[in-house]
Formats: C-alpha cells, structure tokens, sequence
C-alpha cells in the first residue's frame, strides 16, 4: 500500500485533500483506459478497445462527479494532492493488457483494478483519523465493492470464447 | 491546512508527456519506465525544452519521442557519444540517454566505459529485457546462457553480460537498478540518477511481453524484487555494490547500488574552469593565423 | 632540394630550419617529409622547394640532392629524383667515391662527398650537430638565407643553453667554410626574394584547424589516425580558448557521434580522419544526412585500401566520400588544393554545412596536410562566415523542424529554444519529426534533402578556371595534384599550346552545366589525379559528357606526378588528334 502513494501523509490527510486524491484516483484510472484504448486500436484489436473506452467513460463520470462534490465543499482552493504522488491506485497495471487480449480479459484487467482500489480504499480507511475523511474513504471502497461485482456480472453474461486471436501475421516493426 | 510535504512542481508529469501514441506491444515494460521518467522529470522540473534525450536503436529507443523533450532517435549503439557531444557543447542542457540492452551492451558496447571515464553530467537508463524484440525475438547481450531463440535454436552458448558488474567495474560513481514493477521505486532512482553530478546509470529490467520468458514478467518481478534500501545495503560501498550486483540474472534488486558519497568533477567543471583560464590571453578568432607568421 | 638520413640525423629538421629562414626572408617556400613506417629511428626525408614566384608543388627532379647515408637516400625512391642537373652532396663516411655513387643510369652534374658527421663532432662534439653542417653547406654554396638560418638557429637553442647554440653555430660555420672552399663548377646562387616581408610557414592540418575556429567551430571530435591527427592536435591546444572543447573519443565511431551531438546542440563541429576512419563513420554520416543537421569531416586521404600507406599522399577516396552511404545520399565535397586555400576551403564547408544543413566532407591528402609552405598573411576580414537559419518567433508558433520550403531548408532549433523541440531522428519522418513508413513522404523527404543542394551546382566561386575560354586541349585536376597541373599549365602554354585549366573546389556534386561549359570548347585533354582507377574521371563520365579524347592520366599514390609528366601526355594526346582514331578513352598507367 505505501508504493501506492508519495509524500502523502494519509494518516492526517484533509477532508479536501481525501476528495481531490480521489479525483486523481479516478483520472490516473481514465488516462490508463485511454491509453489501453489506444493500444488496442494501433494493434487491431477492436473489441478491446472498445471495452477499454467504456471503461474510460465510467471513470470520466465517477472523477467529475467527485470533482463536483469537492468544488460544492472546497471552490477554487488549490490542490495540494499532485497526480505525481500516486501510482496506479485504480489504473489497471501496465503489464495487464496484451495486443491479442479478448474482452474476457480485458474485462480481468479491469476487476484486478477495481480490487486494488477497494484494497487501497480500504486500507487507507483504516489509517485515516478524521471521521469525515473515513467516511469517505469508506464510501470510495464500498463503490470499488459495486464496481468489482458488476465486472463480474459482465464476465459472467459472456458468451465462452475460444482462444485468443494468432497474432503469426503482426506487422515486422521497425 | 496541508498534508503534503513536497515542494510543489512547476510542472507536472503531463507536461513530459507528448502527444505520439507508443507502438510498444499491449503490456510492454516500458510503458512503466516512461511513465516513470515523466515523474522523474516533473520532480525535477526543468522546462521540456531544456531537456535533450537521446536514444539509438531498438523497441526502448523510441523513448525520446513519446516525451516533449528535444529527442534524438539515433543510429544503433551511439546514442551515448551523440549525447556526451550535446553535453559537452552545451552543458546547460539536462540531457538523458535510453536504450536497450542490445543497444548499450551489444553494438554500443564499447561507448560505455568511456562514458563512464569521461563523466559528463548525464543520466543512462538501459531497458534491459534480455531479448531483441524489435527484430522479433533473437538473442541479446544479457540473455541468459542456453535461452533458446530464433538465433539459438539449440540454446545460447555464450554467457550473459552483466550490466551492473561491468559498470560498476568501469568505476561509474552512480548506479542503480529499477523495474516498472515498482514504478514509485524507478520514478524515485530515475530521478535521483538525473540530480547526480556526473555520469549515472539506471539498469532497468523491462521485460519483452512478447518474446519475453514467462517467469520474466511484470508480475515476476513484482514477486521477487527485493529493495536494497530495505537489505540495509550500504550505497557508497562499491565493493558491497559489486557483491549484490553479481546476483544479476538471479536476484532482482532495486534501487542505488552505488553513489559515490564525494563525487569527482564532472567533465563539464574541467571543460568550464579551462576553458575560463585559456580564454583570458587568448588573441581574437581573427588573429587565429598570427602564430604561422615568421617572426 | 632534397635530403635524407637516418630518423636520428635530424635531416628534417634542417629542412624545417632551412624553409623557416626562407619564409622569414619572404622567399616562397614549400617542403614535405617523408618517413619510414617506424615510430622512432627510421629512415627520413624531405625536400624543400625555394623559389622568388609562388611554389604550386614540390617540383619535379631535384637540383640539390643531399644524402647523410646512400641505403637512406635510395628508400625513397622516385619522392627524390636525381637528374643530370642535380648536385649530389653526401657524407663522405659512407666511403663511396664520388664516382662510384650508387645512382643506376644518371650522371649528376657535380658531386662532393663531405665529411659531414666529422666536421660535426669537430665544432660540437657530436654527431647530432650534422644538420647544422649541412645548413651551413646550403647557405655557402648556394647563398640561401644565411643570416636568417644563423637567427632561426639562435631561436631554437635559445632554451637549450648557450653551449649547444654555440656548438652548433660553429657546426654551421664549418659548413659554409667548407663551401666556399670546394666552389661548384657551374654558380648557383638563389636571386634575392622578390617580395619583402616575412610570410606564414604552416601545413594544410594546422591551416584547416584554424580556419575551423576563425569560422567559429566550438566542438571537434577525434581519434588519432595518420595523416589527420595535427588537426585534433592543433584543437587540444587552441580551441578551449574560444569556448568550445575537444573530445578525443574512444573510436572513429564516437568521434563523429560527439561531434553530430554538439551540431544539434546548435553549435559548429567537426571531425577529422582519414579513409579507413572514414568507413567507420559512415553510419553517422548517414544520420547526419538525414537529421539535416550541419557537420563537417575532413578526410586526409592516403593511399589505400584498408591501412593501406598510411604517410603517403593518394586521391583514392572520393568514390568513398561520395557514394559510401546507405540509402539515397547527396553530400557536398571539398577539396583543397594547397595549403594556402585550405583555409578558403574549410571556411566555406562550414558556410556550406551550416547553410544546407548537411554534413560536407573536407576531402584533403596527406601532401597538402603535411608539407610546409609558405603562405602570404591572411586578411581574416575577407571571409563571410554563414550561421544556420533558425526558426523566427512565427515559426516556432507551429513549429515543424523539417518543414516542406521551396528551397528545402528548413528553419533549425536546438535544444533550449523554447517552442522549437522536435525529435531528430535517423528514421524516416514527417515534417514535424515524427517517425513514419510512407512511400510518399519518403519520396517528399529525398527530394527535399536533394533539392536543397542545387544550388551548389551553380557556385562558379568554387572552382578555379584559367586560359582561353575557346582553347582544345584541357587539364581538370583535384586536390594537392592541381598545383602539378597549374605547372604544368604555364609550362604547356609557355610552349604554346592552346589549354585551358579547371580545377574544382566543388568535387562533388558534379557541377554538370560548369563541366559541359567549360568542356564544349575541348577536343583533347586529361583528368589528373593520384589514384589507380581515375576516381574524379569516372564521376565526371558519370554526370557529363566528357569529349572522347579528354582521357584519365591517373597514378598510384605515392608515385609522384611530375609537372613534365603532364606536359608530355598532354602533347601526346595533342598528337593523336592529329592521327585518328583517338587514343582509348581511359590511358592507364603502366
């Protein structure tokens, strides 16, 4: 859990700096999906890609609706919680994706994620000492909690697949 | 009231970030390793404009356009030459070399203990993934002895490079060793590669998804990494250094094998303080021809 | 004059003594060396041309021939020519009666065995002090300089002690005694020189260091290799005093690499080799070609392939320069012809480079690098020196580092400019730098890396075209062999034959429509130049529609080629005109 963060006190962290990590939560998870997206796209893979900006559409709604709430709370006042001080707390890992992946998989991805922002959540819940700041660490887990069952309602609506695509023909980079 | 207590950066990791989409394969390493040079940087916080990163060959050489910086993707194995002469000519720069393992260790091989001799202010990071995956998957400096390949079909039968040893044997005073498994950890010795003065080296185990071994991934190493911060290893005792870094290919450890606690003037200072003592009596560019005159 | 001995006899340096009293004097002057492979020890010579006119090369058969020992002399072969007009002096220790000197099929006009290494350890006491005998039996018998030569010997044993200096006037004066007692049969005594004033003495490697810094090149890097190295020599001691900096990098490879680095840094560099260097820096000549980015690299040639003959002269790598590349590559070359317009030469590949933004090869030899002459003091006011076009601030609004422009030259940053960063890259890009596989903007980068250069071709500065416009009969020659061919020119229309002279600073590319010109008047002439295949010849076949009776007069490097060489060819082929069909289109040297 200490890898997750940098130079961010979490045991006395603010009301205000609790909801503005939270947005960044959100948009570092955003930006990944983007990325992923992307990926996808340049490798001809587009269910995948689709699935990632889906994904990326959630997020985008979750970080601008914890960025209202902050705003009603908090106005213009200046963040002092940067995006360089936490590290994939609900972005899905790097190494978690591949040119070939099916949505199942991607779909893995994505829960993997969820469970390590309801870990984190939880965690940080558990170390924080203002009761306001708990609350709302515990309010972020127990909606990690929803996101991860839906994921895995969506992984049990789908259909099975067969293996993943042969990727014998990839284009010779260069 | 603030709970943080880092000075806040002028700029932000974003602002490293360019618009070009990497055309790394889905799960490579160095998508990790990048990320984690945009944290160093913006840590750092010199203008992208001031920055020169340059780069040679090979699937990590295309580092340098992925960031706002000025990039050089160069030809293969020169990358550290093209930058010391960026360095030397204008030392105002921060300037960052990348590559690959075949890059640094195989056709560039014999640049680095110079570079590591001549010490300039800049900062080495070497994606080492112990394959060649640009060129689909052949054997590279650091593949393990016996790895079979499309050029070892029958096995490697030559033993592996060892990064850390060889570098820390050329004498560099900065050396350290990171993976994207642990990216804090990279962005962390990245950046305190780049504050060091003279030449410094960042190992990075940045493993090929695609021709990559199975017990070689992210997830491996997420696994079996071991800090040596938390080892208690002693950074300014190269020997020590040396002892842990023969581990390589067995171990991984990360974070600083060696940083010399008085490090010597960079080749920079040497430039700087003769070039202010020669300059005083020197007779302008245009009587550069007097001393052919037969007097 | 020409002169040799054993390395320990110090013969070149009483040939350095000798050209240093004659420049101060304001004779003109030329002497190039000539070594055995040894480092330390082995055979040397070298032979200085004196003249009251302007020296165009290192002449021809020798007036003056002078040999401390006959195995030394013979070494060197064709470099020192003895005729039936030379006067022989040799050590008399060598116990060859005058008679009897082992000089197969030529009777030298007069000969006098000398005992020169006993005079010397009669006035000093050694053996060392034989080149300042010899000095002395120069000045006695022929008048050269002796005040001078009496002075310059002062300067150089100032810091030794008054002994030695004293030691080795004595040694001078025994030899100019020894002179004016055994007079020559037939008086040679040198004319006063001409003009007063002292000149410059220097070599083509210091002249084109030189004139690299006065063009204002802050980087030079290099890797020791013969005939080049006095260049990175000359950079170690000098250029750190204008706020630049050399590295001595650790291969050819790294050499150039450094020096690339520094260009996109934005400031002027340059490297230095010679041809087995130069295949090794191919590759970044390749990336310097496509990143657009200024360099130039001087390629002292010697003769080759591979180590081939590391301290002799030859023209055998234009080939090299112009074609060793990967890809479509059109790179500018230059070459001196002499010492003195080494420097013209060197300031305009910068201008060149900095202005086309490419890298301009410096293609010298080892006979312009190496060997003294005397050059008149340079009024450095005279030269234009061309910075790099950067971006505006409109430019950098949107900036694009290889923008499509009408002349192909595209606005250059560096790093530290804010607004310019771009990605330089050896890989194939688009305007913005950014890396692509398109055939079209392949096709769109070649031509634009290409047509920037046109221009060039139009550049008649660059090339020296003496006589008749209308004359029949041609000489084309490159490099240090043009100086011949200026001789051999004056001599050739001394005897009244209509030819005219080009010779080309420009190498390559062909400047075709200066050629087609300057051949439409031509009916028989010849290409000179010191390689076995008749590199510039066939470049030109190439390009131009070279007249069937201009043919290749091209020798082997190492092998001289004298001014009366080119005069006699160049009356044969006048000949054959007369007697059809023409001669064969390449005459190869037997």
């Amino acid at each position: 859990m200490t890898d997750k963060t940098r130079s961010i006190d979490l045991a006395n962290i603010s009301l205000r700096d609790a909801l503005d990590l939270a947005v960044l939560v959100e948009e570092e998870a955003k930006d990944r999906y983007e990325e992923f997206a992307d990926q996808m796209e340049l490798h001809h893979n587009p269910e995948a890609a689709r699935f990632f900006r889906f994904m990326l559409a959630i997020e985008a709604k979750h970080e601008s609706r914890l960025a209202e709430r902050r705003r009603g709370l908090f106005g213009d006042e200046p963040r002092s919680v940067k995006r360089e001080m936490i590290f994939d707390i609900e972005a899905p890992e790097y190494d978690e994706v591949r040119a070939n992946m099916t949505v199942r998989q991607a779909l893995g991805a994505s829960l993997q994620a969820e469970t390590k922002a309801f870990e984190f959540f939880e965690a940080a819940a558990g170390m924080v000492q203002m009761k306001d700041v708990q609350d709302i660490f515990t309010e972020l887990r127990e909606e990690e909690r929803e996101h991860q069952a839906l994921v895995r309602q969506e992984i049990a609506r789908l259909p099975p697949e067969g293996p993943a695509r042969d990727d014998d023909d990839e284009i010779v980079a260069l | 009231m603030t709970t943080t207590n880092a000075p806040l950066p002028t700029y932000q990791a974003k602002d490293y970030k360019s618009e070009l989409k990497p055309i790394w394969c889905p799960g490579c390493g160095d998508f990790g390793v990048v990320q984690a040079i945009y944290r160093a940087l913006a840590a750092i916080g010199r203008p992208p404009h001031e920055i020169a990163f340059v780069s040679g060959i090979g699937c990590s050489s295309r580092i340098p356009g992925y960031t706002t910086a000025y990039g050089f993707n160069s030809v293969h194995g020169r990358a550290l030459p093209i930058a010391q002469g960026i360095k030397v000519a204008s030392p105002e720069l921060l300037v960052l070399v990348a590559g690959g393992d075949g890059d640094g260790f195989s056709i560039g091989g014999g640049h680095v203990a110079h570079a590591v001799r001549r010490n300039t202010d800049i900062t080495y990071i070497v994606m080492d993934n112990q394959i060649y995956g640009l060129t689909k998957g052949q054997l590279s400096p650091t593949s393990p002895k016996g790895l079979h390949t499309v050029t070892s079909e029958y096995g490697s039968l030559e033993e592996a490079v060892n990064p850390l040893l060889y570098v820390l044997a050329y004498g560099a005073n900065f050396v350290a060793q990171g993976t994207p498994a642990d990216m804090a950890g990279l962005a962390e010795v990245i950046e305190a590669a780049i504050r060091f003065p003279g030449f410094s080296f960042v190992n990075v185990q940045s493993p090929c998804v695609t021709f990559g071994e199975d017990d070689q991934q992210v997830k491996n190493h997420r696994a079996t990494m071991q800090s040596l911060a938390k080892l208690g290893h002693d950074p300014t005792d190269r020997l020590a250094a040396m002892g842990l870094a023969q581990k390589y290919g067995k171990e991984l450890h990360t974070g600083v094998f060696y940083k010399n606690p008085d490090p010597p003037p960079t080749m920079n200072a040497l430039i700087k303080e003769r070039q202010q003592v020669l300059s005083e009596k020197a007779p302008p560019r245009s009587r550069i021809f007097d001393r052919f005159l037969q007097t | 004059m020409g002169m040799a001995g054993s390395g320990g006899d110090g013969i070149v340096s009483a040939g350095e003594s000798l050209i240093s009293a004659a420049a101060y004097e304001g004779y003109h002057a030329m002497m190039t060396k000539s070594f055995g492979s040894q480092v330390r020890g082995g055979e040397s010579s070298c032979r200085v041309r004196l003249s009251t006119a302007r020296v165009q090369n290192p002449g021809g058969t020798l007036d003056v021939a002078i040999a401390l020992n006959w195995e030394d002399f013979l070494k060197f072969g064709a470099e020192l020519p003895v005729s039936g007009d030379t006067v022989v002096i040799y050590d008399s220790k060598t116990g060859v009666e005058p008679g009897q000197i082992p000089l197969v099929g030529v009777t030298p006009k007069e000969v006098f065995a000398v005992p020169i290494g006993e005079m010397a350890r009669r006035a000093a006491g050694t053996d060392k002090a034989k080149n300042s005998v010899v000095l002395g039996l120069i000045a006695g018998w022929f008048g050269i300089a002796p005040g001078s030569i009496v002075r310059g010997l002062n300067k150089k044993f100032a810091k030794k002690g008054p002994e030695l200096l004293a030691a080795n006037e004595r040694a001078f004066h025994l030899g100019e005694e020894f002179a004016k007692e055994h007079p020559l049969a037939t008086p040679r005594a040198m004319a006063p020189p001409t003009s007063s004033g002292s000149k410059m003495l220097t070599d083509g490697n210091d002249m084109c260091a030189a004139a690299a810094i006065l063009a204002g090149c802050e980087f030079f890097g290099g890797y020791p290799i013969t005939p080049s190295t006095e260049i990175m020599q000359f950079f170690t001691r000098e250029v750190w005093k204008y706020g630049g900096a050399v590295v001595q990098a650790e291969d050819e490879i790294a050499s150039i690499g450094a020096a690339l680095g520094a260009s996109f840094a934005g400031k002027k560099a340059m490297t230095a080799t010679s041809g087995p260097g130069m295949a090794l820096k191919t590759e970044i000549l390749g990336l310097a070609t496509i990143a657009e980015l200024p360099l130039v690299i001087v390629n002292v040639q010697r003769g080759g392939p591979s180590t081939g003959l590391p301290t002799k002269p030859e023209q055998s790598d234009l080939f090299q320069a112009a074609f060793s590349a990967s890809g479509d590559v059109l790179r500018p070359i230059l070459a001196p012809t002499s010492v003195a317009d080494t420097v013209d030469v060197t300031v305009e590949a910068f201008n060149i480079a900095e202005h086309y933004q490419t890298p301009v090869i410096l293609l010298s030899d080892q006979e312009i690098a190496q060997r003294k002459e005397t050059v008149d003091p340079i009024d450095t006011s005279r030269f234009t020196f061309i910075e790099r076009k950067r971006p505006t601030a409109v430019d950098l609004q949107s900036y694009a580092r290889f923008r499509m422009t009408e002349d192909g030259i595209s606005p250059i940053s560096h790093p530290g400019m804010k607004g310019g960063n771009y990605q330089g890259a050896g890989i194939e890009h688009n305007e913005q730098g950014n890396p692509t596989a398109s055939g079209k903007v392949h096709a769109a980068m070649n031509a634009k890396r290409f047509r920037k250069l046109a221009p060039l071709q139009r550049r008649r500065d660059l090339f020296r075209i003496d006589g008749d416009p209308d004359a029949p009969f041609a000489l084309v020659s490159w490099g240090s062999i043009a100086g011949v061919c200026r001789e051999a020119y004056l001599r050739a229309t001394a005897e009244g034959l209509a030819v005219k002279l080009l010779v080309p600073w420009l190498v390559y590319p062909v400047a075709e429509e200066i050629y087609r010109e300057f051949f439409g008047s031509v009916r028989a002439g010849l290409v000179v130049e010191a390689s076995h295949q008749g590199q510039l010849y066939r470049i030109l076949r190439m390009y131009v529609d070279v007249p069937r009776g201009v043919t290749s007069f091209a020798r082997d490097g190492a092998n001289p080629i004298q001014p009366g060489d080119v005069v006699e060819r160049l009356r044969a082929a006048a000949l054959a005109l007369q007697s059809p069909p023409s001669a064969q289109q390449i005459a190869c040297e037997e």
